[in-house]
């Protein structure tokens, strides 16, 4: 190693010193306690008592954690794409150059901004089966048209809570529109322009020249969007506490519950190492997938 | 130019670390309560810390402090003194949260003849004593006499068995012209607080109290069913429509406070929230039904206790203040401020003629009965309510056949028995006791 | 685009914004409802208030329905009830009791104050609801007595900061946020620095390792991280909240980093010539010209930490070191029930601030969204 390169080893080490510490103390310590723990019977009043695989044993008998797996699975696969499919939607409609834009824009972008807690609780509020500003539009609309239901009791409904949740996420996709539209104005004018020379309709513009352009960006939204819904805590911790009948259970919630409530950091330790391993699994399959129809590269 | 800005934020960060320094010592006392029973508490206190010159107490309302006070107490923050609610003792123990009075109550001549037995009995478990009670809450049939009365029940003889009940309630239920319900006689989960519960107004029990958790008895079995023939009969829309669900217990749109739900099973506190939400309400008080009759009654009770977290500070100051509220006068301030009984044997002739409420001998005199029942002293007390009111939920809803909501019950219930009487045994020592 | 386009787009957008904007409203128009009108179906937009009259005084009212049967409001030596006629006979109110167990029924003297028509209004005194004890005035009164106006309750405003501590909470979050603030982009600039502009071996490993570590979700270390501040005695302080910030994080590291990558490398070349050090490089030259991208690293880290709840909620105990977000989760059990509309007035000022922030710095925003491609 010559004296240079040296010098440059101590300095790049030197600037990036807080991230080692970080790294170590905040990641991988962290991670690899957790996997340890995952073996014991831990509860942090008293010291870990090693017990071998015997918390994986229960997990794989624990319906409570498989209907969390499966609740949040299913509200990825409502949500992710749902919510793609309206950020992309309106970043199109949005992606004009008329005056009022910008207005829009901002309408749309503010629901966003909304800090978690007051999102719930607003929510909470409008999904109120009996007070709900929701229902009684609902219900209005329902008896105009003289259809014999009513409206669901959403989040005291076993069946409707995760919709709800679904719903209530698309009124904060403005960050996504903001990026897709972005995305969208780093579209060249110039492939349009080619497509319009062989004909193409504004429908096949869309599919053939917008949705490839745009897909990695897309593909950024789905992987964040993975991560992101293995961590929803706070919105249906507030809404619902996880319930009802654990329809809004979610799988953070549950590492929560079984560590802080229940004390069982041994068995919530492991729930974290297969959250690890599915995330991993998810992003690898999403990347597999997505990397035969993402269109990556200049132009 | 960074570097003042930093110095102020370091600054700002320890701000809030300072203590008093008077010379005397100071505890933290973390209770549950705000509003007027955190009032009540703060009475006492000072009192307390008037009566001497060594400790003064400082009070906190905690939200939320089950968990709070868990964390804390693991993460080596813990108060010195915590209010709690009785039936969280038995998990709080087991892991070692707190610490045992044993010794306190030695030295300071504290027996189980001085306090009603079914709160002393919430005291204890695994053979010590780990908390003693503030205040009581004991539980009855809470029942609107005027809707008794357009029903042409006689509102001065309410319902004794749960055959009883069945009958008022059917009697008491009011459709409109388009047949919906406006007015429910009763609704088992309405408002729900007490689900795990019912099962001893049955005749059953949640466990054996060694080793088997007893949800699949004739009692468990007829639990059920009863809750399912509720909503049958009742129809699921309207159990939706009626039950409290969150956020409106304490409010004028309360079923019962607002005259739609005619019966309840509530506790002492309920008439504190008929005076401020539906004041001049006509209401009444008895034992609640259970199968075979209130004769003695089937009686649900909690209480308020106060617990030395392990790892307090001031363990002995805190036991200090604990004692001082054992006092009966101290104990009825408390307990006339919370509106609520005694838990204490005795209580003076006074104490009932200056309390305003009207039921308070009814709820004090009931909670001596030989059936009066609390939580489970076993550590799982709230993973077993959350399994309970889970499938409560599907059986009110009429997705879950009661049948199955038993055998999912059982064997879930038992699983988490299991799970703790072999943490038990694979913990080899008895339980985390060191008495100071 | 032509005009005609311009109008259908106007006529597919303008109901769409409506729904975006719809719930807001809501929450706006309920934050300044008394409490009978935020629980009232059909909902209004237009908060109202009632007066009448009680004890000789008019006074704003709650009114809680009309009573069916004649009755009369009598008063006991310690109560004031309202009876059904027929429980009141010749100077004496039915009145029951327990003894031992066994019902006794009591006739007890009480003084007739008023007879009430079938038909009359059952009105409660409206008190703002902080203590359970306070004890309301309430009377039946003739329908025509009852007055209703348009009047916006500004007081829920007052109402909700006297529930929860609000300028403490805000300050609180306010300190906290600064801290994060100040402690990511110290961090975050420095480390990308030494990612992006110096070259030494192990560097591209190191880079590729930290953006793995994007894969680890909080959740996934939160137990075990509970441990390591428990055993640094500091679960209950501020300090797991905001010393993290401190020690980087793979986000904002790869934003910087990207960033930096842009700037020219002569510039930091014609430097080094002029003898400066890296640190003068760093702090003379990058920072400098970053800062665009460092506003946006700070304003989302302020976004963050505004937002968090789960951590406060992990490590925070004592009450008064609460941030909004906890506090305002708290709302709803410090007196027992959702008084939804200060809770509504609450969740408002909770937006305000950000909402601001917002209007301040809309450009670093929407740039820093539509670069760095965040969520949440």
């Amino acid at each position: 190693m010559t004296r240079r390169t040296r010098r440059a080893l101590r300095i790049g080490l030197l600037f990036t010193a807080p991230w080692s510490i970080g790294l170590l103390a905040f990641v991988l310590y962290p991670v690899l306690a957790s996997l340890y723990h995952s073996f014991c019977d831990y509860s942090v009043f008293r010291t870990a008592v090693w017990i071998g695989f015997d918390n994986y044993r229960e997990l794989l008998r624990d319906e409570v954690f498989w209907k969390t797996i499966w609740n949040t699975g299913i509200f990825a696969l409502a949500a992710i794409p749902l919510g793609i499919v309206v950020a992309v939607a309106l970043a199109m409609l949005l992606n004009t150059k008329s005056h009022g834009m910008v207005v829009y824009r901002t309408i749309f972008f503010i629901p966003s901004l909304v800090p978690m807690v007051t999102l719930a609780m607003l929510w909470m509020w409008i999904f109120n089966g009996s007070y709900g500003i929701l229902n009684y539009g609902l219900n209005g609309v329902l008896r105009l048209l003289h259809l014999p239901f009513e409206a669901p009791g959403w989040l005291l409904d076993p069946h409707w809570a995760k919709p709800a949740l679904v719903l209530m996420g698309m009124w904060g996709c403005g960050n996504a529109i903001v990026i897709f539209l972005a995305g969208l104005q780093d579209i060249p004018v110039s492939l349009y322009e080619a497509a319009e020379i062989d004909g193409a309709s504004r429908w096949q513009k869309t599919i053939h020249v917008t949705l490839p352009m745009l897909s990695p960006v897309i593909y950024f939204n789905v992987i964040m969007g993975i991560i992101g819904t293995f961590q929803v805590f706070a919105v249906p911790y507030i809404m619902t506490g996880g319930g009802p009948q654990r329809a809004t259970l979610f799988y953070a919630m549950y590492i929560f519950q079984t560590a802080f409530e229940d004390l069982r950091m041994g068995y919530a330790s492991a729930q974290a190492v297969i959250l690890f391993l599915i995330i991993l699994a998810c992003t690898y399959l999403a990347t597999r997938v997505m990397r035969k129809h993402v269109h990556y590269g200049g132009v | 130019m960074r570097l003042p800005l930093l110095a102020l934020l370091a600054l700002l960060s320890c701000a809030c670390t300072r203590g008093p320094a008077d010379g005397r010592v100071h505890i933290t006392y973390w209770e549950k309560w705000a509003g007027f029973e955190a009032d009540a508490m703060r009475a006492v206190i000072e009192r307390f810390n008037t009566a001497q010159t060594g400790i003064v107490v400082e009070f906190m309302s905690i939200s939320g402090i089950g968990r709070k006070l868990l964390t804390a107490t693991a993460g080596g923050d813990p108060p010195d003194l915590a209010g709690i609610w009785s039936s969280s003792l038995p998990s709080y123990a087991e892991h070692g949260a707190l610490t045992p009075l044993d010794n306190y109550l030695r030295r300071a001549d504290i027996r189980a003849g001085t306090y009603v037995p079914v709160y002393w009995r919430m005291c204890q478990y695994r053979g010590h004593t780990w908390a003693l009670p503030s205040t009581p809450g004991s539980t009855a049939l809470i029942y609107n006499k005027e809707l008794f009365r357009r029903a042409g029940l006689d509102p001065e003889r309410p319902p004794r068995t749960i055959a009883e009940l069945d009958a008022y309630a059917k009697k008491l239920t009011v459709y409109d012209a388009a047949s919906n319900i406006v007015q429910l006689g009763f609704l088992p989960t309405e408002p729900g607080w007490y689900n795990y519960a019912w099962i001893y107004y049955f005749g059953g029990a949640i466990w054996d109290e060694t080793n088997k958790v007893t949800f699949a008895t004739p009692a468990g079995r007829a639990m059920f069913a009863w809750i399912a023939d509720y909503s049958r009969r009742c129809g699921v829309k309207a159990v939706q429509q009626f039950s409290a669900g969150f956020g409106n217990f304490a409010s004028p749109q309360n079923a019962f406070l607002a005259g739609k739900v005619a019966m309840e099973l509530q506790g002492v506190w309920m008439y504190n929230y008929i005076e401020k939400y539906a004041p001049g309400l006509d209401w009444g008080a008895a034992p609640f039904p259970a199968l075979d009759g209130i004769n003695p009654p089937v009686v649900y009770t909690e209480a308020d206790v106060l617990v030395i977290p392990r790892g307090a500070r001031h363990p002995d100051a805190a036991f200090a203040f604990i004692q001082f509220v054992q006092q009966q006068t101290n104990m009825e301030l408390l307990c006339r401020g919370q509106l609520k009984a005694s838990p204490l044997a005795q209580v003076s002739a006074n104490f009932f003629a200056t309390h305003p409420h009207p039921y308070l001998p009814l709820f004090y005199e009931t909670s001596f009965s030989p059936r009066a029942f609390t939580t489970p002293a076993f550590s799982i007390h709230d993973e077993i309510a959350r399994e309970v009111n889970v499938v409560i939920d599907g059986v009110r809803l009429l997705q879950l056949a009661p049948d199955d909501a038993v055998a999912i019950l059982q064997s879930r219930g038992q699983r988490a028995l299991d799970r703790m009487l072999a943490q038990r045994a694979r913990r080899g020592v008895d339980i985390l006791v060191e008495t100071p | 685009m032509t005009t005609r386009t311009t109008w259908i787009w106007q006529f597919v957008l303008v109901p769409l914004a409506g729904i975006f904007l719809f719930p807001l409203l809501w929450m706006f128009s309920t934050a300044l409802k008394p409490v009978d009108q935020a629980m009232r179906m059909p909902p209004t937009w237009i908060p109202k208030a009632y007066y009448a009259p009680l004890d000789g005084v008019r006074m704003r009212v709650v009114p809680r329905g009309t009573n069916a049967v004649a009755g009369v409001i009598v008063a006991t030596a310690d109560n004031r009830l309202f009876v059904p006629d027929a429980d009141f006979h010749a100077g004496r109110v039915r009145i029951i009791r327990t003894l031992r167990g066994a019902i006794v029924t009591n006739l007890v003297a009480a003084q007739l104050i008023k007879t009430v028509p079938p038909g009359f209004v059952h009105v409660l005194e409206d008190v703002d609801q902080t203590s359970m004890a306070a004890q309301r005035r309430w009377d039946y009164v003739a329908p025509a007595l009852l007055e209703t106006r348009t009047e916006l309750a500004w007081r829920n405003f007052l109402a909700a900061m006297r529930v929860i501590p609000f300028a403490r909470y805000t300050l609180n979050t306010l300190i906290l946020c600064l801290l994060c603030v100040v402690g990511t982009t110290l961090s975050n600039s420095l480390i990308a620095y030494g990612f992006a502009r110096v070259e030494w071996p192990g560097r591209d490993f190191y880079f590729a390792l930290t953006l793995a570590t994007m894969m680890v979700p909080f959740p996934v270390t939160m137990i075990a991280l509970y441990g390591v501040f428990k055993s640094m005695h500091l679960v209950g302080t501020w300090y797991p909240l905001w010393l993290p910030a401190f020690f980087g994080g793979a986000f904002n590291i790869f934003l910087l980093r990207q960033f930096y990558m842009t700037i020219p490398q002569d510039l930091t070349d014609a430097a080094r010539i002029d003898g400066c050090s890296e640190w003068q490089i760093f702090w003379r030259v990058i920072v400098p010209l970053s800062k665009p991208a460092l506003a946006v690293v700070a304003l989302f880290q302020f976004m963050g930490t505004w937002n968090d709840f789960m951590g406060p909620l992990l490590y925070l105990n004592d009450q008064s070191k609460f941030t909004l977000a906890l506090g305002l989760q708290f709302f709803q059990s410090q007196s027992g029930g959702t008084e939804w509309h200060l809770l509504m007035a609450a969740s408002t000022l909770m937006l305000l601030p950000i909402l601001v922030l917002f209007f301040f710095t809309q450009k670093q925003f929407i740039q820093g969204i539509a670069t760095t491609g965040m969520k949440g």
